[in-house]
Formats: C-alpha cells, sequence, structure tokens
C-alpha cells in the first residue's frame, strides 16, 4: 500500500462526489418535464422518433403496461441479436470472414447483452465480426443502460407520485435516456478515448513482426505436442473507442476484445482508466442525487449515497490491502513483495504493470460495485481474499452504486426492507418518504432478495456435483467452487466479470448462465415495478413522530447493515466454503 | 387516527376498586401450568403451520428425531452429538410455544374472570307454567324467557317481549343515559350484561350459551379469535422469507461440501439452519402479539382486532362522545373559574346556594365540590339557615 495508491481511491470517490448532483439535476430535469441544455438539439429528434414509430408521449403507463412493454422490447432485441449472432456471414464489415456463432454461444450472449450483463463465453476477436459488435453488441450497451435508467426513473416516479395509477411512459423514459444521458457523454468520451490511443477502424487485423520471437509447445488435433516457432502476431482491429465509452457509461462491461479494459486499444493510459471508474459510477451515483430531487427529500438521496459510498469504501480497503500484501507463500519463499523502485509490490499475478496494485484494486471494485463487470486485471488471479470482495460486492444484489438504474432500484429494495425493520424497532407503522409500507411491499421486496439467491446457489449446487458443470473448473478445490460460484453471482447480478479461470464456453455453461442472467434481471425487475406501482396509488401520511427519518446516520448505517446482513448470511455457508477455505489453506502452505 | 376498542363491561369500574383488586401475577401456578401443557399440546403441525419460522424448527427436530433412532440403533459414533442437537431443537419449539402460552395465559386468566362474572348472573326463566325459577345466567338457550326486575342484569342477550324499561348500556355501548327498551318495534334488542334501571320486563333468549355479545369478547381477551395486525403479517412475509432463503442456503451448501469432499451429517445441516433462520423473533412474534393485547386489557380497553392495537399505538389524542363508562356517567363539576372581579370564594358560595335545590347530578356535584377545599360556604350557608322556593311562575 502506498500513498499514492490511497490518493488515486480518495481523489476518484472526491470526483464521484462531485459529480452526483451536477448528473443528478440534470437527469431529474430530463424525467421530469424540466428543461436542458440539449434541447434544441435533441427535441427534434425525439419528436422525429416518436412520429416515426407512433408513440404518444403525452400517454401515461401503470405498472403492468410499463412492465409488459419493457419485457416486449427486451424481448425483441435479444431475437434481432440472435438473429444478427447467427447470420453474421453473410452481413456486411467481416473483414476476417468469421463464421455464424454456435447457437448456444448465440443464445448466451444475446441474453447477456440484453440483460445488460456482458458475461462473455468468446473471444470477442475471434468470434465477433464488426457488423455484430456495432449494430449487435453497442446496441444493446444502450438500450439495456437505457431501460435499466427508464425502471429506476419509473421506481422515483411511483415513490413521488400520490394517488396515481400510472408511473410514466416507457418510450419516453427509454429515449430520452439514450438521446439525453447516454449519447452525449458518450459522444465526447469515444473522442478522448481516440485521442488517448484507442483505436477506431473498420479495418483488416494487422500483421506485426515480433521483436523477440518465442518458441512455444502446441498440441495437434491428433494430441501430439510439437514446438513451434511464432515469429509474428495478429494484432485485432476495430471501432473500439465508440464501444468503449457506452460499455463504461452504461455499466455494461463487455470488452471489445477477450483482455477487456487490460488491453491497451480499450484503455491505453492510467488516464483512461481512471475515467473509466469514473464513467461506471456516474449514473448510478446520480441516481442518488435524481431520487432526492424528485421526491422532494434531497437529504434522503444523500443519505442512500452514503451507505453506497461506505459499503464502496469497505470494499476497496479490503480489495488494496488483501492485494498488497501478495502472497505469503512467496515470501516465505524469500521473493521481496514490497514496494520499491523498481516494482510496484504485492500480488502482481494477472495485473497490467501499466495500473498497478491500487487502479487494479479499485477498479475490481467499482466494477463489481456496479454491475459493470469490465475488468483491467483478472481477478481469477487475485488472492483469496482479495478475490473474494468483487464476489461479495455482486452478492449484495448491484446496490453499491450498482448498475445504471438497476443499482437504485435494488438499493430501494434494500430501503423499504430497511425501514420496515426499523419502523418495527422503533413500534411504528412504517412509512417511506410518506408512503405506508405493507405486507404487499414486504412480499415483493422479499422476492426480488429470494430470487437472487434462489438462482444463484442453485445453478451453484447443481453445477459443483455434475460431470458437465465441474468440466470448466481449471483449478481444483475451493478455488474451483470459487470459479463456479463466481460465474453464477456474476450472471445472476448482471455484472459479468468472470473469474476467467474456467471453460465457460460449453453448452451447459452457455444454456444455464443464459438462463442466470434472464431471470436475474427480469424476475427483480417485475416485483421492483409492482413496489412502484403499489406506491404510486398510496395516500401521503404526514410525517409525525413516529415516523422513522430516512435522511440520518443512522438510517444510512442501518441500510448498509440490512444489505450486509440480507446477503452475507445468504452466500457466508458457500463462500466459507470457496475463497475463504482457500484464504486458510494458503496460509497452511496448499495452493490450487 | 381511530382506534375500535371497547371497554369492558366486567371491568368497568372506577380507579379506586381498581386499586383494591390484587393483580394477576404473570407467574402465578396456574397459568404456569395450564401454559407448559400447552406448550405440548401447540406442537400440533397443524396449529404451528401458522407459524412457519418455528413449523421448519420442529420439521427439523422431527428428522433429527427420525435419524438419532438410525444412530441408536446402527450404533454409530457421534451419539452424543446427535442426542444433545435434537433435545435443542425440541427444546427450541417447546419454548416458543411456551412463550406464547405464558402471553396468552393472563388472558385466559382475564376471560375466566368474565366467565365466573357470567355465570353469577343469575336469572328468574319462566316456565311453562307461568312461574319462575332461578337459574344461572350461562344456561340460557335461545326461545326461553326470563324476567328481569329494576336492578337486575339482564342475563342474555335477547329481545323485549312484555313491558318497558329503562336499561343501563353504558357497559356496552358506553353511552350514559340510559335507554328505553320496549316490547314490539326496533327498540326490543337487549344485550346480556346491561342493568334494568326501572320498571319490569320479560326477555326472550335469542342466542345460547358460547354465542353471546359478552362470549364473544371473552374469546377475545383469550386470544382465541386473535387476527393478526397488519405489521404482523408483514413481518411474517419477512420472516418467511428469510426462512426460505436460509433454507436453500443450506440445502445447496451440501452438494457444494460433497464437492470439497466434506459431505455433512443430518444434524449439522439442521442446526446451521436453525441457527441461520430468525426463529427468535419467530418465536416469539405471537407471544408480542398477544401481550400488546394484554397491555389494552390491563388498562380496562378491549382491543376488537390486532389493527386496533397496532393503531393504540399511535394514538395521542383522544375523542369521545361516550362518557358513560370513561367516566362516572355523570358530568360533574370538577372546577370553579371565577370572572374577573369576582374572588372564588364568592362565585363558590353563589353557585352553591344556587344548586341547593338542584336535584341533578350537575347540581349535586356542585354543592360538593366547594366542601372539598374550605368549608366557609357550608357554615355561612348553615348560619344563614335558609328556605328554599321552588322555581315557578307567580300566579296572580
Amino acid at each position: 500500500m502506498t500513498a499514492n495508491g490511497w490518493l488515486q481511491i480518495g481523489l476518484f470517490l472526491v470526483v464521484i462526489l462531485a459529480v452526483t448532483k451536477p448528473l443528478g439535476v440534470y437527469m431529474a430535469n430530463v424525467f421530469s418535464g424540466g428543461r436542458t441544455l440539449f434541447d434544441p438539439l435533441l427535441r427534434p429528434i425525439e419528436r422525429l422518433l416518436y412520429f416515426a414509430t407512433g408513440v404518444d408521449e403525452a400517454h401515461e403507463m401503470r405498472w403492468t403496461e410499463y412492465a409488459v412493454s419493457m419485457l416486449l422490447f427486451s424481448g425483441v432485441s435479444m431475437i434481432v441479436l440472435y438473429a444478427i449472432e447467427r447470420l453474421q456471414q453473410w452481413l456486411p464489415w467481416n473483414p476476417e470472414k468469421l463464421a455464424a456463432m454456435a447457437p448456444d454461444l448465440a443464445w448466451n450472449t444475446a441474453a447477456s447483452f440484453t440483460t445488460n450483463t456482458n458475461w462473455q463465453s468468446y473471444t470477442p476477436e475471434s468470434t465477433m465480426s464488426y457488423f455484430t459488435q456495432m449494430a449487435g453488441l453497442a446496441y444493446h450497451n444502450f438500450i439495456s443502460a437505457a431501460v435499466g435508467i427508464a425502471l429506476a426513473v419509473a421506481v422515483i416516479r411511483g415513490l413521488a407520485r400520490r394517488e396515481k395509477e400510472t408511473i410514466g411512459n416507457f418510450w419516453v423514459d427509454m429515449t430520452r435516456a439514450i438521446l439525453w444521458v447516454l449519447l452525449p457523454t458518450c459522444t465526447v468520451v469515444a473522442l478522448f478515448f481516440v485521442s488517448q490511443g484507442a483505436v477506431q477502424n473498420l479495418k483488416p487485423y494487422v500483421t506485426a513482426k515480433l521483436l523477440d520471437p518465442q518458441t512455444v509447445q502446441v498440441t495437434g488435433a491428433d494430441g501430439k505436442t510439437s514446438t513451434q516457432r511464432v515469429t509474428e502476431q495478429r494484432i485485432a482491429q476495430g471501432p473500439v473507442a465508440s464501444q468503449e465509452a457506452i460499455k463504461m457509461y452504461g455499466t455494461n462491461g463487455g470488452g471489445f476484445f477477450n483482455a477487456n479494459s487490460a488491453h491497451p486499444y480499450e484503455n491505453p493510459t492510467p488516464l483512461t482508466d481512471f475515467l473509466q471508474v469514473i464513467l461506471i459510477f456516474a449514473i448510478p451515483a446520480g441516481l442518488t442525487y435524481t431520487l432526492g430531487r424528485m421526491t422532494g427529500s434531497q437529504r434522503h438521496g444523500w443519505a442512500v449515497w452514503c451507505a453506497m459510498a461506505a459499503l464502496f469504501v469497505a470494499g476497496v480497503v479490503s480489495a488494496y490491502t488483501a492485494e498488497s500484501r501478495g502472497n505469503p507463500l512467496l515470501t516465505q519463499a524469500g521473493v521481496d513483495q514490497h514496494v520499491s523502485a523498481t516494482q510496484p509490490g504485492g500480488n502482481m499475478e494477472g495485473k497490467e504493470m501499466r495500473f498497478g496494485i491500487a487502479q487494479s484494486s479499485l477498479f475490481a471494485t467499482v466494477t463489481t460495485d456496479a454491475s459493470c463487470g469490465a475488468v483491467n486485471s483478472m481477478h481469477d488471479s487475485y488472492t483469496p481474499l482479495g478475490g473474494m470482495i468483487p464476489m461479495i460486492n455482486m452478492m449484495l444484489g448491484e446496490v453499491v452504486f450498482g448498475g445504471v438504474g438497476a443499482g437504485l432500484y435494488g438499493m430501494i429494495v434494500m430501503v423499504i426492507l430497511s425501514v420496515f425493520i426499523a419502523g418495527l424497532m422503533v413500534g411504528r407503522t412504517p412509512e417511506y418518504l410518506g408512503k405506508k409500507i405493507d405486507a404487499y411491499e414486504v412480499k415483493m421486496a422479499m422476492l426480488t432478495v429470494l430470487v437472487f439467491s434462489l438462482i444463484i446457489l442453485s445453478f451453484t449446487a447443481v453445477a459443483v456435483v455434475t460431470a458437465p458443470g465441474k468440466a470448466a473448473i481449471t483449478n481444483p478445490g475451493p478455488h474451483g467452487l470459487a470459479q463456479i460460484l463466481y460465474a453464477y453471482t456474476s450472471g445472476a447480478a448482471n455484472n459479468g466479470s468472470g473469474f476467467a479461470g474456467g471453460n465457460w464456453n460449453s453448452v451447459w455453461y452457455n444454456v444455464t448462465i443464459g438462463f442466470d442472467m434472464l431471470f436475474g434481471r427480469f424476475f427483480m425487475v417485475l416485483p421492483v415495478l409492482a413496489i412502484a406501482g403499489s406506491l404510486a396509488r398510496k395516500k401521503n401520511v404526514p410525517e409525525s413522530a413516529g415516523t422513522f427519518p430516512v435522511t440520518t446516520p443512522l438510517f444510512a448505517g442501518l441500510l448498509v447493515s440490512v444489505t450486509l446482513i440480507v446477503s452475507a448470511l445468504t452466500f457466508f455457508p458457500a463462500l466459507s466454503l470457496g475463497p475463504i477455505l482457500e484464504h486458510l489453506l494458503m496460509h497452511a502452505g496448499k495452493v490450487f | 387516527m381511530s382506534a375500535q376498542v371497547m371497554m369492558n363491561p366486567a371491568m368497568a369500574e372506577t380507579p379506586s376498586e381498581k386499586q383494591k383488586r390484587p393483580k394477576k401475577s404473570l407467574w402465578s401456578g396456574g397459568i404456569v401450568t395450564r401454559a407448559l401443557l400447552d406448550s405440548v399440546r401447540k406442537l400440533n403441525p397443524r396449529t404451528l403451520m401458522k407459524n412457519p419460522v418455528m413449523f421448519v424448527v420442529e420439521v427439523g427436530a422431527v428428522i433429527t428425531t427420525v435419524d438419532l433412532i438410525r444412530y441408536i440403533a446402527q450404533h454409530l459414533p457421534g451419539l452424543g452429538f446427535a442426542l444433545q442437537i435434537t433435545l435443542w431443537l425440541w427444546f427450541t419449539v417447546l419454548f416458543a410455544n411456551f412463550a406464547e402460552a405464558m402471553a396468552e395465559g393472563r388472558g385466559k386468566a382475564q376471560a375466566d374472570t368474565l366467565r365466573k362474572a357470567r355465570a353469577e348472573t343469575m336469572a328468574r326463566r319462566m316456565m311453562a307454567d307461568g312461574s319462575h325459577e332461578t337459574v344461572p345466567g350461562s344456561k340460557l338457550r335461545t326461545g326461553e324467557l326470563v324476567v328481569v326486575r329494576a336492578g337486575e342484569f339482564i342475563p342474555g342477550d335477547g329481545e323485549v317481549v312484555v313491558g318497558v324499561a329503562s336499561v343501563d348500556e353504558s357497559a356496552i355501548t358506553g353511552e350514559s343515559a340510559p335507554v328505553i327498551r320496549e316490547s314490539g318495534g326496533d327498540r326490543s334488542a337487549v344485550t346480556g350484561g346491561t342493568r334494568v334501571l326501572s320498571d319490569e320486563i320479560t326477555v326472550r333468549i335469542t342466542s345460547n350459551p358460547g354465542e353471546t355479545f359478552l362470549d364473544r369478547m371473552i374469546k377475545l381477551v383469550e386470544g382465541a379469535e386473535r387476527q393478526k395486525t397488519p405489521n404482523e403479517i408483514a413481518l411474517n412475509i419477512l420472516l418467511a422469507g428469510l426462512t426460505i432463503i436460509f433454507l436453500l442456503a443450506v440445502l445447496t451448501l451440501q452438494p457444494m461440501a460433497i464437492y470439497s469432499g466434506a459431505p455433512q451429517s443430518v444434524f449439522v445441516l439442521i442446526s446451521l439452519l436453525v441457527c441461520l433462520i430468525p426463529t427468535t423473533i419467530g418465536g416469539l412474534l405471537s407471544a408480542i402479539g398477544i401481550a400488546g393485547m394484554d397491555r389494552v386489557v390491563q388498562r380496562n380497553v378491549l382491543a376488537m382486532s390486532g389493527r386496533a392495537v397496532e393503531a393504540a399505538g399511535d394514538v395521542d389524542t383522544l375523542l369521545l362522545d361516550k362518557t358513560g363508562t370513561i367516566t362516572l356517567g355523570n358530568r360533574r363539576a370538577t372546577e370553579f373559574v371565577a370572572a374577573p372581579g369576582v374572588s372564588e370564594q364568592e362565585l363558590a358560595d353563589a353557585a352553591q346556594l344556587a344548586s341547593l335545590a338542584d336535584e341533578t347530578p350537575e347540581g349535586r356535584s356542585v354543592v360538593v365540590l366547594p366542601r372539598k377545599d374550605t368549608d366557609c360556604a357550608d357554615a355561612s350557608f348553615r348560619r344563614r339557615a335558609p328556605r328554599s322556593f321552588p322555581f315557578r311562575r307567580r300566579r296572580g
């Protein structure tokens, strides 16, 4: 651990704090009919879109219509992506003449990008044509993020409205999220990435002569090993910068290349790396301010922000500490793992020399706190405890700032549980921002918590005792369990990062993780929308002496503990057999 | 906030009477013995099903018991551990049942007092030949005729068939002024436990034992008809949800443990489950609900539903339009507030003199009030030896 490292992490938090208000105010204006800077430019485009698609922008939807619109839209988009993947050899912009994707892989990828997960079972540069990347994946990067923002705004409206049946118009919310929130920033950021060295072209891949030719052992199709001398390297090209911007800003995380943000074309400099982590948290942090502004309780918005920030800090400090300590077995073997002028110290396995321990730990924490899933280091190679932090972050349900939109509505579920429990503790009827919390809301909130743990634990339990499930494991013992647990957690939490060691591109994993992601997204969204609809219908209860205030540090503390208890207790038994056991065994001198 | 609360007729009493009555201790022998018996009786799965958390614990206890028998039969190692876990599980269920039974115990004791009061009410049952026979009120059946005279309690719910009487129904309705009940028409219904103030009526009983208004109140106090409060329902959902989640966590732990080469015994898994699920709050939840009922009963208020108890917690101002049972049933002067320039003494004297011949409860209370403070008015009144005149228009 270095002062420089802490400074970078501190600076990150300060920047997030600084962007929260301006972005929050801007989004509140966008979604509640306020005026914004971009209106003269974007309003005509928006009108044209509505005219072309026949959307009545004044139409207000009940939660059921909102949910059906969202499901239909996501469903159709998913089918379109599947079709593109299966037909890419006949479609344009395929200079490498890449073949159609296998059905199971195409299904997995379609589910993955529709749900904002961006779990990648494939190697992009050898699987995806430029057309698939741009028309298929980038399109989903925008719309899955916009759907998330629209849902969060609908839930906020449910809290803000009184005795109303409706929670807004899905088509309008989504269109405005793309045009006003996502596009302007992504345009600027893409240009900035290009200026830093990210590529943006449609050229065939480039072949480079190696300065230092290598000799490698190759196992042929007949099973015989032979030595081969490698003298040149194929360097993949493509429209990277444009996709990179939305990958971060929409918390998608699906890399243009297999190495994701560790690839120099995706993440050329430490500056772009810093910007990438900022982009991940920007919208989720801003939405907490939008929540405060639209419900008229700005301090509540900040209380939620603080609860999220506390969980984030706990995560990043643990990860940074664990990674800086390095591997005790290497220390015993006499390896110097201390920070010095010539080395960054700590556990550098699977990390980029350009980024070091601090930026890697920060990136790993941020990307799993939010449901981004982009990586600039390989989580699989982290120390057992360092690798457990990303896993726990996802197990919290992606509510620590979380995915764009998804983080906020996930956290609101936790808030509802917290005020309910707090209300009972002080012996009063639980209220949240003037709305009584009844059995219906508690039922729906519990449903989301239940579904989340159900899919992760059931899939993992089945996978660890079946042959196709165990086939993916590359490391035996507790680390293998951690790999599988991480994969299903990442899918259900719609994160998409992986313990990259496993061989996930099999029919079993493509199919199960596909369902894992779809359940994790849509079975969570429906109860949340039901809560929004139910809250919007309720009368306002004036605040009284018995109301548990949702604006105080006490509330933020309670929210943190409820979030931790609900998930920690559920997943602790599984974690104890995975990373915790691995950590103990490592100190006993056994590694996997 | 409106709370649906009622006064308990058998306990409508003045504060001084209340202080005299010995308070029923929670730990009195009868209650504890009955609670112990009840805690075993409550092991019935159909009863326990209402409480999902404790039901899961009971199912766990049954499973470990079955496995324990297998351990004993096959002389497997680790018997001591298995036995200990099984005993702890049963103890957990029994303790939760005991807590609930204890909470119900006081309510039951209250109900017993009520029932006794009811049984002590004697009724004059009219025989076919027109003669009367004295029987306990609780023995009356539908269709029987009883005669009630002034000053007596009406023994059961019924309908006036002969006569007119003024009835004090304050115990049931809270209305302080007596009401007229007469045969025929829509003012013929009378309720058991109310008192006839004047005249004599013949009542045809319309309810069987166990179905009267009073009986329903007794059941409420006992907790037999206790409805769950809205918060309790919501909390139950939360607890049931958590129980399912942890059930899942433990069920899926076994495959992972098998993968890790360390499969766990049923005893370990079930004890882990019971540790994880919210047994404490789940086990005590109904006890808490009943205790809430009991708290208001101690203050002579009967909550008609769980919702009312919850609402009672939020009450800060109580508005009443019935004074009968909250006060003595009469309006009373409590304080003299003199106008500027008049001393309190002068006011008291004048008020007393003016009310001397007033026979209404208000008038009498005005005469009595100053005596508490001072006897000056009384003394001066005696010296003057006044003569009172009725208020009457002079003729001529």
